[in-house]
């Protein structure tokens, strides 16, 4: 607790001192690499101004997640007093974390989130996976034509949707139960996974395929063997895309549940969190950043596969 | 004894006629070449044989057998594609195992002796370095040979290559004919080859079958083909560069640019045709000599002329002179269908 104290207190001449130290010891190991020359003196000082600029785009990239992390620890008389929010005058506590975790049924939201998300990316790779390959492969007007349609479903708003969604569940008799949103999300997230996966398709050369053909398989199998492992990248960010579609999905999991602790984080925490016009800032920020970190790191770990899936589906449709 | 027979087949895309009505025996042990411009239906006629393609009309058996509605894994053949199609995603082994892998079930073949098929097949093509690396870590030529190992390991009825060797570049493309036909003779397997390439096509085939426009043009030796077409076409794409065709009054009339010389080069003039031949413009090619102009009396059709050489005959720009072609170099056509008409038989279409 008083490292943390401490940590908190000093947090912004600990962040700048950490950066020169990242950068001391880079520039430190050129030196080390290509000797202290004139040269290499000259270089690092025309390189400078450059990696200024990174340092700058990254403080904003990040400093969301520093604000939130800062926030968290606050007492409500030091997050609220002007002038400066962003520094400590009173010693920070753990208590609004404590409130979060025991007071709230946080550990439910998050126990909701994963089985909804988890369940609808199954889902969804088993619907969409055979229909994206259909689609790649179907190159005519309909194919084409059927493509642009399922596509324009995603498209419709679930706030037009979720009152006739409504009737459905109460029907299936899955209202209050995370089951009704497993229902649901794949609606939206089916026609986007298709039209995802169908751009990695496409890339995939009809010919391999009709090699495997020749070579003996059938249909099922040469694309289980062939087109499956080399469309892996784009399976693996339809998976990612489809699970955070769901962990930030709001109206239908406001709408359909209604008991606390069958609600997912989306809808969870806010309505746990703002009573009418109060804000719990600091346990909002805290569930915010938890959350947050996990699926950012999952952004950056498939970050390649992401933008290629992007820009595959954009530029070869 | 022929494996592959085909007959009537026709295969239709909306209102292309890609392959129209094709009748064709390929024989066990044979290479037989399709040749053919682009776009006359050869690699459809083959992915038809392969079973990639559903005709529109007509039969295939392979060994005896009506394959016409199986697919193509049922089907006893092996492929290779023109751009290799190997597995990017396995190494060499297993794109040479992975035919094999798939006939496990019937064939029950356990693991060692998919590694001794490929190991020996690899051996064979002398690739047995390569097959710890990736497709794509390999030269244009060894993605060729594990293309052609991966057809052969399963000692296909027949094996159909389309056009194989136009990915590689001039260079290795002779060489790669030459062992390709080795490999095809010695293994004595039955070789259906798709090319374009004339060139290819007459140093590679036992047979070749020309088509045009979904259809057959003719069937025969290379050296039929060329010497003996079947009609103008024939004639005309065959042969770099290509036959002249000249009009007359109810037929026309042609004869390749090599059997066209001075008058003088003819042991005896009497057997040939004289043409009075003015000289526009000359090409030296090095071993030959491409001469450009006209014959008196075809003013509109550009002759051309192939002097070898190492003769000496002097031939000047704007110049007449005295050209003759034997008369048994002599080929006529007739003025519509474009079919061969036979010396003996002139008289009648006159």
């Amino acid at each position: 607790m008083g490292a943390l104290v401490w940590i908190l207190h000093n947090f912004w001449s600990l962040l700048v001192a950490l950066v020169l130290v990242l950068v001391g010891l880079r520039i430190a190991w050129r030196l080390h690499k290509y000797g202290a020359t004139r040269a290499e003196l000259t270089y690092i000082l025309r390189r400078s101004p450059f990696y200024l600029v990174v340092l700058t785009f990254c403080f904003f990239a990040a400093a969301p997640f520093l604000i939130m992390f800062m926030h968290t620890f606050k007492t409500d008389g030091d997050l609220y007093r002007r002038p400066q929010p962003f520094i400590f005058r009173q010693d920070p506590t753990l208590e609004h974390l404590d409130a979060l975790f025991n007071n709230t049924a946080y550990l439910d939201f998050i126990r909701n989130s994963v089985v909804v998300g988890l369940a609808v990316v199954v889902i969804t790779l088993a619907l969409s996976l055979p229909a994206a390959y259909a689609l790649a492969r179907l190159t005519g007007r309909w194919g084409e034509r059927a493509g642009i349609l399922m596509f324009l479903v995603y498209l419709v708003p679930p706030t037009l949707l979720f009152i006739p969604m409504f009737r459905i569940v109460v029907l299936l008799g899955l209202k209050d139960d995370p089951m009704s949103l497993i229902v649901v999300y794949p609606s939206f997230t089916v026609p986007f996974s298709m039209w995802l996966l169908s751009g990695f398709f496409k890339a995939v050369p009809p010919e391999l395929e009709e090699a495997a053909l020749v070579d003996g398989y059938n249909r099922v199998e040469a694309f289980l063997r062939v087109v499956l492992p080399l469309s892996l990248p784009g399976i693996i960010s339809t998976i990612v895309f489809t699970f955070t579609l769901t962990l930030h999905e709001f109206i239908y999991g406001l709408v359909f549940i209604a008991d606390t602790s069958q609600r997912t984080l989306s809808v969870g925490v806010p309505t746990e969190l703002i009573l009418g016009d109060v804000y719990f800032w600091q346990p909002l920020l805290a569930a915010a950043l938890i959350i947050a970190i996990p699926v950012g790191l999952a952004y950056n770990l498939f970050l390649d596969s992401l933008v290629q899936g992007f820009t595959m589906g954009a530029v070869k449709g | 004894m022929s494996i592959v027979q085909i007959s009537g087949l026709k295969k239709y895309f909306d209102a292309v006629r890609a392959v129209d009505g094709v009748d064709l025996a390929i024989d066990q042990g044979e290479f037989l070449v399709i040749l053919g411009p682009s776009g006359c239906g050869k690699t459809t006629l083959m992915r038809m044989i392969a079973g990639l393609e559903k005709p529109t009309a007509g039969q295939i058996e392979i060994g005896g057998e009506d394959v016409t509605e199986l697919p193509p894994r049922k089907r006893g053949v092996s492929m290779v594609f023109q751009s290799y199609a190997l597995y990017p995603h396995m190494n060499v082994f297993n794109n040479i195992a992975f035919p094999l892998r798939a006939q496990r079930r019937e064939l029950k073949f356990d693991k060692r002796q998919i590694r001794e098929k490929v190991v020996n097949t690899a051996r064979l093509l002398e690739i047995d370095m390569l097959l710890d690396r990736r497709p794509r870590q390999l030269s244009g030529g060894q993605r060729q040979r594990v293309a052609i190992a991966r057809a052969m390991v399963t000692q296909p009825a027949v094996l159909l290559l389309d056009e194989p060797l136009s990915n590689l570049d001039a260079k290795l493309r002779a060489n790669a004919r030459d062992e390709l036909r080795d490999f095809q003779r010695s293994s004595n397997i039955t070789a259906v080859f798709v090319t374009h390439d004339q060139i290819e096509a007459m140093g590679l085939g036992d047979r070749i079958v020309v088509m045009s426009e979904g259809k057959i043009q003719q069937i025969g030796s290379p050296q039929r083909i060329y010497d003996d077409p079947a009609n103008e076409f024939v004639a005309t794409f065959l042969g770099s560069p290509s036959m002249n065709i000249l009009s007359a009054d109810r037929f026309r009339f042609g004869f390749r640019p090599e059997h066209f010389l001075p008058k003088t080069l003819h042991d005896n003039p009497e057997n040939s045709r004289i043409f009075h031949y003015y000289v526009k413009r000359v090409e030296y090619l090095g071993s030959d000599r491409l001469v450009y102009g006209y014959v008196r009396g075809h003013d509109k059709d550009l002759t051309l002329a192939k002097v070898p050489s190492n003769v000496r005959v002097s031939l000047d720009i704007e110049g007449d002179y005295e050209f003759a072609v034997h008369y048994r170099d002599i080929k006529f056509f007739d003025l519509e269908s474009g079919r061969r008409i036979e010396q003996q038989n002139l008289a009648k279409v006159r």
